[in-house]
């Protein structure tokens, strides 16, 4: 494959899913910036790689080894994001535009979801992969990973209800 | 899921804070560097190199080792008896394998890597082991031992997970 002929469409489909890959990265980096360069690196792996433009769900793989490689080389990095997850009880929060309360009550509710939900959430509510390919990007079988879609949902409308 | 179904349109409803301006542009300017490094040898095929080479190095100083038995048990009687007192009795020097043990004492996971010219990704682990080599002459009971540190790198394909 050569893919300086195929750049453009390269760009297109970043410019597609570049805001999931940078909602993905978050979940393990507390700063956008931090999270933009884990999206760099891993697309530009991705791509040096040769790997199938369609093949989202190895994309979305590479950007979760690339995380996890990051806080592993980097132990102040890594120590840095444990004690931000602590003092904030869970793991990082996604970013969102928010337009009213109720939709600042969701994003809040989305934190407050334990990490291997709502990584699942992400990839499929706002990057729209199917189960097989959450599955294969995370190395759990097509159920697990329905069944924590599935709690997450559960999770977040109990959260929502009036008390 | 039709449970689900109005919590899950109230999610699609939000939508992510678009990254940076210049992503793009830095992604594109990486891409175009690659382009043009194409041609440069990589850190990660050194590393491979050096890895057959230093394998390559364990493999030639066993064999030398072998020679140099082979030269030995291949001497005629004459050439025995020419280099020992008459009244002395040729010693066979045949060594056979006696044993082979190797113990791993560290292995590390090295995440994913991306060999050239593959579709898919593999999983590194790199292990340490120490390998001890055995040879027992069976007429005079003599034996020879030959230890070594050696380190191992596999690619573990992740297809089917």
């Amino acid at each position: 494959m050569d893919n300086v002929a195929t750049r453009e469409q390269w760009k297109t489909v970043f410019c597609e899913l570049a805001p999931g890959l940078v909602l993905f990265a978050r979940q393990w980096v507390r700063s956008s910036a931090d999270a933009e360069d884990i999206v760099q690196d891993a697309f530009v792996k991705f791509w040096r790689r040769h790997h199938k433009i369609d093949n989202r769900a190895l994309l979305y793989a590479t950007v979760r080894s690339t995380a996890l490689d990051l806080i592993r080389r980097d132990s102040r990095r890594a120590r840095r994001e444990i004690e931000a997850s602590a003092d904030a009880d869970q793991t990082i929060a996604p970013e969102f535009y928010t337009d009213d309360e109720s939709q600042r009550a969701l994003v809040s509710a989305l934190e407050r979801l334990p990490n291997e939900q709502r990584e699942v959430l992400v990839m499929k509510i706002w990057n729209e992969l199917t189960f097989a390919e959450i599955a294969q990007a995370l190395e759990i079988s097509q159920n697990t990973a329905a069944s924590r879609y599935r709690y997450a949902l559960t999770a977040l409308k109990k959260d929502l209800q009036p008390q | 899921m039709n449970d689900f179904g109005d919590i899950e349109s109230e999610l699609k409803k939000l939508r992510p804070a678009r990254p940076s301006a210049d992503l793009l542009q830095r992604i594109e300017n990486a891409i175009v560097d690659l382009s043009a490094e194409k041609r440069i040898i990589r850190p990660h095929q050194f590393r491979l190199h050096w890895l057959s080479f230093g394998a390559s190095l364990a493999a030639a100083a066993v064999v030398l080792l072998f020679l140099r038995f082979d030269f030995h048990t291949n001497m005629t009687p004459q050439n025995i008896a020419s280099q020992t007192p008459a009244a002395t009795k040729p010693v066979p020097t045949t060594f056979i394998p006696a044993g082979a043990t190797q113990v791993v004492y560290h292995m590390r996971d090295e995440g994913l890597y991306y060999p050239a010219d593959s579709e898919e990704p593999v999983r590194r682990v790199r292990s340490r082991t120490h390998e001890t080599l055995q040879w027992r002459n069976p007429t005079t009971g003599a034996s020879l031992q030959v230890s070594y540190p050696a380190e191992r790198v596999e690619f573990i394909p992740m297809s089917g997970q």
